[in-house]
C-alpha cells in the first residue's frame, strides 16, 4: 500500500466509526425513546382512569341531586336551598336552568350583587342543544370549559336533566341542573403523577377537536385547529389523524406553539362518549438523547486525539526511519571507508615486513644491513600488532561485547610498565619526561589492569607520538578521596608541548579512526582508534576524560577513574630511623619524595642542586652526621647526577649510599654511574613502596653495588614444557628459551601435554607454556585435567597460558581454570623471562 | 502536498464532528426590547378575549418567555364576550388583559369596564404608543389612552393577481377602470367577476362597498354627521352614493348575487371560495382576509394551484378607493390585577413596531403602525394618500351610523328595497 494512502485510510475508517457510533447511538436513542414514549402512553391511559374515576365521583354526585330534586317534585328556589345546604365545596356553584329560558338561579350570588341568584345561559351555546346531557346514571354530562355567567370564571359543569316545579303554577319544567367547577381548581388537582413527565400537559377534547378540559400548552379554541396552525397539512390529510386520536389510544408527533417537537399521547376517556384525553409534551424532555451525543462527542475526541498521536507517532518514526536510514548509509560508508584505511594501513607495515625480508634474504651476509632490516621489520610488526589490537578492540566496543575484567593489580607496577613502555621513544625523540606521583597509599586496586593499561598508555603514547623533541611530557597521578564506598579516586594528567589539537578535531576526536589532517601528524603512525577506544574504556569504568588542547602549544589529557581498593596491601612499611638527603632540580618531585620517606619513618632533608647537595653532605661528613642514604636525580642543570655522585664519593667517601633516581632508562648511564660509585637505581615516579623495597636492598649487610640487568645465569637450566600445536610457534618459542639457557620440550596438544605430565617425575619441568586452542584437547580442558592430577607436584605445576587470545575475558578464563599467568602472542621474550622470574621468586617464597 | 492532503482531511474530519452539535436558535427575542424586571419572575398573566384562537399572541407570548420564562401568559376565550366582561373583571379570575372596543366608549354598560382600565399613556409605563397611526388611538377628554389598538379593520376587496394577469388586465384603481374590468371579466366567461358574502347583513359584502363612500360623504358633510349620529332620517340622503354604487355593481352585473348566495359564511367560505381561484376579486374586510394564511394549505385547489393575491381598496370613485382605519381589536391593562408590574412589561414588549407587526403578520390583520408594506397583501393600503384614509373614530361616527348603512346596504344590494326607500328609511333599520 502507498505510504500516502495511510492518513486517508485512517479518515475513512474513523468516519466509518463515527457513523457507527452515530446510528446506533441513534439506534439506542430510538430504541429508549420507543420505550419512553410507550411509558408516557400507559401514564396517559393510567391518566384516563384516574380522570374517568373522578368525573364518574362528580357525575354521581350531580345524579344524586337530581334524582332526590326529581323525588321531591321541588320548585327552582327548594331544589337551589337543598343543594346549597349539601353543597360543600367553596369555589364550586351549582346552577339550576330552566330549559325554555335559559335562565334560573345560582346557589352563589354575583359578586357586584349579593342578594341576586339569578343566572342567564342565553347568550352561552351550551345548552342551546341538550342531547349531549344524557338521564341520570346513565353517562357523564359535562360540559366544555366556559365561562361561568355568575362570576366570570372560567369553568366546566356536570350536567343532569331534572324536573323542577312552577312555584306558582306547580306545572313542572324542565331544568338543567350543573354543577360548576372552576377550571383553576381543577387544573391543581389535575397534573400528571409521573416526575419525570412534569412538563407534561393533559387536554381533555371532545369528538370535534374542542377542549372541554385545556392544558396551558395546548392552543387554539380546538385542538385540530392548533394542530393544523403549528404542523404541515395538506388538505383533508388530518382528518385521518384527528379520527385516529378521537378513537383510539396511541401516541404521535407534532409541533407546539414554540416549533418544538412533542409527543403527543392520546386515549379515549371510555365514560364520556366521544371524548379523548391528551398528554403533550416536549420530547426534549424524554431526555434520551444526552447520554449519546456524549458518547458520540467522547469516542470523535478519542479517535481525534488517537488520529493525532498516531500521525505524531508515525511522524515521528518516520524521521527516526529516515535517520536510521542515513546512519546506515553513513554505516556503510564508514564499513568501506574502514576497509579501505585498514588495507592502507595493514599493508603499510606489511610492505615494510615482506620488503625489508627480501633485502635481508638478499644481503646475508652483511650483518649491519641484515640487523638494520630486523630492527626495521620488528617495528613494522609492532605497528601492525597495535593496529590489529586496535581494531580487535574497537570491533568489541562497537558491539557492546567489551567487558571488563576486574582483578587485583598493583598500580606501582602498572606505573613501572608505563614508564617503561614510554622510555624508549622518550629516549629516542630527546624529550624531557616526568612522572609524578602524589600520595599513592592504596598500592593494590581492584580493576581491569589490561583496559586501564591500555587507557594510560595510549594516552602517554600520544602525548609522545605528537611532541616535537626537545619538547617536555609531564605524567602526574594522584590519589585522592573517592565518593564511592571502598574506592579511591585516581587522577590521571598527563600534559604535553606538543602540537596541539585544533577545535574542530577535538569535537570528533573520540570517533573511531579520527585523525588531525596536519603535515605535522602525516609523518605520524598511528591508527585513528586509539582514543575512541580510550574513551569507551573510561566510560565503562564510569570514570571520566578531559582534554584541553591548543594548537602549537599543547594538550593535557585529565583521566579520572573511581578503582576499588583491593583486600590485599602492603603490611606496614617503615624504615628505621636515619637521615635521608634527597636531590632534585624538580620542586614537585622533591617535595613528593621528601613526604613519602617521612611517612616512611626517616628524616629526609632536601636540595635543589647537584651543589647544594654537595655541600650538605660536606658538613654532614665534617660533623661526622653522615647521611646514610642519598637519592639523586640524574638529570639536573648545572651538576648532573653522576657529577654528582664522584664528587661525593671524593668528598664524602663510600659510607653513603647512593640510589640514581631516573625517569628515563639508565642502560646508557649504568657503566658511568656504577664507575662514578652510584649503589643502585631506582625509577620515577619514586612509589613508597618502591623506595622502602630499594632503601631496605641497599642497606643489607654491606653495601650491594648495582645488580647487572643482563644476567640470565638465574635462568639456566630451566626446563619448560610448551603445549603448542603450531610447528613454527614452537620453533620461535623454543628458540627464543633456548637463547637464556632454558630447555623446552614440546607437547603438540593438550592431551599429550596431559599426559607427559602423568608421567613426569617431580622437577622435570619448572612450568608450562599453555597454548589454548589446539587440537584434540585445548588449553583449558588441559589445565583442568592437570589440576586434578593426583601427584601434588604435577598438579600445582605453574601454567602460563601462551595463546592469540588476548582479550581480558579470555585472561579470566585462563585463571578461571587454573592457570597462573597470561603471555599474549606474539610474545615478547621480555615479558617471557619477567613471567618466568615472577613464577620462580612465587616458588621461593 | 502530503501535508495539504493531511490538514484538509483532518479539517473535514472537525466538520463532520460540528455536525454533531446542535442547531443554533434562529432568532433571538425582540433585540430592541431591554428586561425591567427580574428575569426570574414567576407570575401569570391572563389575556381575555373574544377570538377563539389567538396564535398570533400565543406567539408573543412565546417570545416573551424567552425572556421571563417563568411568566405563565395564556389566552382565554370568553364566552359572550361583550356581556361577560363586567362579572369577570369583577371576579375571582380577573383577567390582567382584556380586548376592548371602541363603541364602549358610549355604553353606560361598560362604565364600570372603564373604571378598570389603565392610563396606558402614563409616561411612567413607557409604552412606545408613538408606533401606532395617530388615527387609530383613542384618547379621553382628559388625554388618556385607556385602549391601544393591534389591529385594525379595514374594507376591500383581495384580488387574484395571476387571473389578471393571464387575462392580460390590471387591477382597476378607478371606478370606470372597475367597470371595464368587471366587463372584460364577463366577456371571458367570469360570471360573476366580483363576490362577497349576501347572505345576512352582518358581514355582507354590501356593508364592505358602502360603509367606506357613506364615511366619505359624511366627512365632507360635517354637518351631516350629527344628524347621522342622532339617526334622524334627514341625514338618509347622505347614504345615496355609497347605496347607488352598490346597486351599479349589482345591475350592471359585476356581481352575481344567485353565486355569492352559494358562499355559506362571511370568513371560512368566503376564502376557500377565492381559493377556488375562478374569482377576480372577493369583496370581504380585513377580519376575513386575516384567515388567508391558514386556509391556504386547507384549500385543494390552492394547493394545487397556488396563485399571487393582495388586498387593496375598491375603486368607487375617480380617485380611487378609501382606506377606512379603525381599530379592530384593542387591549386594555386590568388595573386591579395580580402582577399588573409584569402586565405592564408585556404591554411594553408588544406595543412596539417590531411585536405589533409580526402579530399582524401572523394574524394578517392590517396593522396598527405606520408600516404597512411588511405585508405584501396589505401593502396596496400603504399607497393610499392620506385625503383617502379616515378613520371613523377621529371623524365622531358612531356605532348606530353602521347599523343604518349595513341594513340598508344589504337590503338593497338583495333587490329588496330600492335605494329611495333605503334613503327614507334611515334611522329605521335594527
Amino acid at each position: 500500500m502507498k505510504k500516502s494512502w495511510v492518513i486517508p485510510v485512517n479518515v475513512v475508517i474513523m468516519t466509518a466509526m463515527l457513523i457507527f457510533v452515530v446510528l446506533y447511538s441513534r439506534y439506542e436513542s430510538r430504541i429508549t425513546t420507543e420505550r419512553q414514549i410507550e411509558h408516557f402512553e400507559n401514564t396517559a391511559i393510567t391518566m384516563e382512569h384516574v380522570t374517568e374515576n373522578y368525573l364518574e365521583g362528580e357525575q354521581r354526585i350531580c345524579d344524586v341531586w337530581a334524582r332526590y330534586i326529581n323525588s321531591r317534585g321541588m320548585t327552582i328556589e327548594e331544589a337551589i336551598d337543598f343543594i346549597r345546604v349539601s353543597h360543600v365545596l367553596q369555589k364550586a356553584s351549582v346552577h339550576i336552568v330552566y330549559l325554555d329560558t335559559l335562565s334560573g338561579l345560582s346557589t352563589r350570588p354575583r359578586h357586584n350583587a349579593p342578594d341576586d341568584y339569578t343566572v342567564s345561559y342565553e347568550r352561552m351555546d351550551i345548552l342551546n342543544d341538550v342531547r349531549w346531557i344524557h338521564e341520570i346514571g346513565e353517562a357523564i354530562n359535562i360540559s366544555r370549559a366556559y365561562t361561568n355567567p355568575v362570576n366570570g370564571e372560567q369553568s366546566i359543569s356536570f350536567c343532569n336533566s331534572i324536573m323542577v316545579h312552577d312555584s306558582q303554577t306547580g306545572k313542572p319544567c324542565k331544568a338543567v341542573l350543573l354543577r360548576v367547577l372552576p377550571l383553576s381548581e381543577l387544573e391543581q388537582k389535575w397534573v400528571f403523577p409521573q416526575e419525570e413527565f412534569k412538563n407534561a400537559e393533559l387536554s381533555i377534547i371532545d369528538a370535534d377537536g374542542y377542549y372541554i378540559i385545556k392544558g396551558h400548552s395546548f392552543k387554539n379554541s380546538s385542538f385540530f385547529e392548533f394542530y393544523r396552525s403549528y404542523n404541515e397539512t395538506g388538505p383533508g390529510s388530518p382528518q385521518e389523524i384527528f379520527t385516529n386520536i378521537t378513537t383510539s389510544t396511541g401516541s404521535m408527533t407534532m409541533f407546539n406553539s414554540r416549533g418544538e417537537k412533542c409527543i403527543l399521547a392520546f386515549t379515549p376517556v371510555t365514560a364520556a362518549g366521544g371524548w379523548s384525553l391528551l398528554s403533550l409534551m416536549p420530547m426534549k424532555d424524554l431526555n434520551v438523547k444526552s447520554e449519546n451525543w456524549l458518547l458520540i462527542g467522547f469516542v470523535s475526541a478519542g479517535l481525534l486525539i488517537l488520529f493525532v498521536f498516531d500521525l505524531a507517532v508515525m511522524l515521528y518514526f518516520n524521521k527516526r526511519l529516515q535517520a536510521a536510514a542515513v546512519e546506515a548509509e553513513a554505516a556503510n560508508r564508514a564499513k568501506t571507508d574502514f576497509l579501505s584505511t585498514m588495507s592502507h594501513d595493514i599493508r603499510t607495515p606489511m610492505n615494510a615486513i615482506i620488503g625489508l625480508t627480501t633485502i635481508a634474504e638478499k644481503n646475508l651476509g652483511d650483518v649491519e644491513s641484515v640487523g638494520d632490516n630486523l630492527r626495521k621489520i620488528t617495528m613494522a610488526s609492532n605497528h601492525l600488532l597495535t593496529l590489529i589490537n586496535d581494531i580487535l578492540d574497537i570491533s568489541k566496543v562497537e558491539s557492546g561485547k567489551l567487558n571488563l575484567s576486574p582483578l587485583t593489580f598493583s598500580i606501582v607496577e602498572t606505573v613501572e610498565n608505563l614508564v617503561n613502555l614510554s622510555q624508549p621513544m622518550v629516549k629516542e625523540k630527546n624529550i624531557e619526561f616526568n612522572f609524578r606521583i602524589s600520595r599513592i597509599d592504596k598500592e593494590y586496586l581492584y580493576a581491569d589492569q589490561l583496559r586501564l593499561n591500555q587507557v594510560y598508555i595510549n594516552i602517554l603514547s600520544n602525548a609522545i607520538k605528537y611532541t616535537e623533541p626537545g619538547g617536555r611530557v609531564s605524567v602526574d597521578m594522584r590519589e585522592e578521596e573517592s565518593k564511592k564506598p571502598g574506592c579511591v579516586r585516581l587522577t590521571y594528567v598527563v600534559s604535553d608541548t606538543g602540537i596541539g589539537m585544533s577545535p574542530e578535531f577535538m569535537a570528533t576526536m573520540y570517533q573511531p579512526f579520527s585523525r588531525q589532517t596536519d603535515s605535522r601528524v602525516n609523518s605520524i603512525q598511528g591508527t585513528g582508534l586509539g582514543l575512541a577506544i580510550t574513551k569507551q574504556m573510561v566510560d565503562l569504568m564510569d570514570g571520566t576524560i578531559d582534554c584541553q588542547s591548543e594548537q602549537g602549544k599543547g594538550t593535557t589529557f585529565t583521566v579520572i577513574l573511581d578503582l576499588p581498593i583491593a583486600d590485599r596491601q602492603r603490611e606496614d612499611m617503615t624504615l628505621e630511623p636515619m637521615d635521608v638527603l634527597v636531590v632534585d632540580d624538580d620542586e614537585i618531585l622533591l617535595q613528593t619524595a621528601v613526604d613519602t620517606l617521612e611517612s616512611l619513618g626517616v628524616t629526609a632533608d632536601r636540595a635543589g642542586s647537584g651543589r647544594a647537595a654537595l655541600d650538605m653532605i660536606k658538613r654532614r661528613h665534617d660533623s661526622g652526621k653522615d647521611y646514610r642514604v642519598v637519592i639523586l636525580d640524574w638529570k639536573m642543570p648545572d651538576l648532573d647526577g653522576i657529577e654528582t655522585i664522584r664528587r661525593i664519593r671524593a668528598e664524602a667517601g663510600s659510607g653513603t649510599a647512593i640510589l640514581l633516581v631516573s625517569a628515563y632508562d639508565w642502560s646508557d648511564i649504568e657503566d658511568k654511574a656504577k664507575e662514578a660509585g652510584a649503589n643502585g637505581f631506582v625509577g620515577k615516579p619514586l612509589f613508597r613502596s618502591k623506595l622502602y623495597d630499594k632503601i631496605n636492598s641497599i642497606l643489607g649487610p654491606e653495601i650491594k653495588s648495582v645488580e647487572p640487568e643482563n644476567d640470565y645465569s638465574d635462568l639456566q637450566g630451566l626446563k619448560i614444557l610448551i603445549a603448542e600445536d603450531n610447528d613454527i610457534n614452537w620453533e620461535i618459542i623454543s628458540a627464543m628459551l633456548g637463547m637464556f639457557g632454558i630447555t623446552a620440550e614440546r607437547a603438540e596438544n593438550g592431551r599429550i601435554c596431559v599426559e607427559k605430565m602423568k608421567q613426569a617425575e617431580k622437577g622435570d619441568y619448572t612450568l608450562i607454556f599453555m597454548d589454548i586452542q589446539m587440537p584434540e584437547m585445548n588449553g583449558l580442558e588441559a589445565t583442568r585435567n592437570i589440576r586434578q592430577l593426583e601427584d601434588p607436584w604435577a598438579s600445582s605445576i605453574p601454567i602460563i597460558a601462551m595463546t592469540a587470545d588476548a582479550f581480558s575475558e579470555n585472561v579470566t578464563e585462563c585463571m578461571n581454570a587454573g592457570m597462573n599467568g597470561h603471555i599474549a602472542k606474539p610474545i615478547d621474550i621480555k615479558l617471557v623471562i619477567k613471567e618466568i622470574r615472577r613464577i620462580k621468586e612465587n616458588e621461593k617464597s | 502536498m502530503k501535508k495539504l492532503i493531511c490538514i484538509i482531511l483532518t479539517l473535514c474530519t472537525l466538520f463532520l464532528l460540528t455536525a454533531c452539535s446542535s442547531k443554533q436558535p434562529e432568532e433571538s427575542p425582540a433585540a430592541g426590547f431591554k428586561p425591567s424586571l427580574s428575569k426570574d419572575t414567576s407570575c401569570k398573566i391572563t389575556v381575555a378575549g373574544s377570538y377563539d384562537n389567538f396564535e398570533a399572541l400565543e406567539a408573543e407570548f412565546d417570545k416573551f418567555n424567552e425572556i421571563y420564562p417563568n411568566v405563565r401568559l395564556s389566552y382565554v376565550k370568553l364566552d359572550d364576550y361583550n356581556n361577560v366582561l363586567g362579572t369577570v373583571l369583577e371576579g375571582n379570575d380577573k383577567p390582567n388583559i382584556f380586548f376592548s372596543y371602541t363603541w364602549m366608549t358610549v355604553n353606560e354598560q361598560y362604565h364600570s369596564v372603564f373604571e378598570q382600565m389603565e392610563d396606558l399613556s402614563d409616561s411612567a409605563l413607557k409604552l412606545n404608543l408613538d408606533c401606532i397611526r395617530p388615527g387609530l388611538l383613542n384618547r379621553d377628554a382628559q388625554g388618556h389612552v385607556r385602549m391601544v389598538p393591534v389591529f385594525s379593520r379595514t374594507y376591500g376587496m383581495l384580488v387574484n393577481k395571476a387571473l389578471f394577469e393571464k387575462e392580460g388586465l390590471s387591477v382597476p384603481t378607478t371606478q370606470s377602470e372597475l367597470m371595464a374590468v368587471c366587463e372584460a371579466f364577463r366577456s371571458k366567461g367570469y360570471a360573476s367577476p366580483m363576490m362577497g358574502y349576501s347572505l345576512k347583513s352582518s358581514g355582507c359584502f354590501m356593508n364592505t362597498i358602502a360603509y367606506p363612500l357613506f364615511v366619505a360623504t359624511l366627512a365632507k358633510n360635517p354637518e351631516a354627521l350629527t344628524l347621522a349620529n342622532n339617526l334622524d332620517p334627514a341625514a338618509g340622503e347622505y347614504m345615496r352614493p355609497a347605496l347607488e354604487a352598490v346597486e351599479k355593481l349589482v345591475g350592471q352585473g359585476c356581481i352575481d348575487i344567485g353565486e355569492c348566495d352559494k358562499i355559506e359564511d362571511n370568513y371560512t367560505k368566503v376564502i376557500l371560495r377565492f381559493f377556488e381561484g375562478d374569482v377576480p376579486m372577493m369583496i370581504c374586510t380585513g377580519d376575513t382576509v386575516s384567515g388567508t394564511k391558514k386556509r391556504e394549505s386547507q384549500s385543494e385547489a390552492f394547493t394545487k394551484s397556488p396563485f399571487e393575491y393582495a388586498f387593496t381598496p375598491i375603486a368607487l370613485t375617480e380617485e380611487g378607493g378609501y382606506f377606512i382605519d379603525s381599530p379592530s381589536v384593542q387591549f386594555s391593562v386590568n388595573k386591579s390585577c395580580d402582577n399588573l408590574e409584569m402586565t405592564n412589561e408585556f404591554m411594553r414588549f408588544l406595543i412596539t413596531n417590531e411585536e405589533l407587526n409580526k402579530m399582524a403578520s401572523v394574524k394578517r390583520l392590517v396593522t396598527p403602525t405606520k408600516d404597512l408594506s411588511f405585508d405584501s397583501v396589505y401593502a396596496p393600503f400603504g399607497q393610499v394618500p392620506s385625503e383617502r384614509t379616515m378613520s371613523p373614530e377621529v371623524l365622531g361616527i358612531k356605532d348606530p351610523i353602521s347599523v343604518q348603512i349595513r341594513n340598508a346596504a344589504f337590503q338593497v344590494g338583495k333587490g329588496e328595497i330600492t335605494v329611495d326607500e333605503a334613503v327614507k328609511r334611515y334611522g329605521t333599520f335594527e
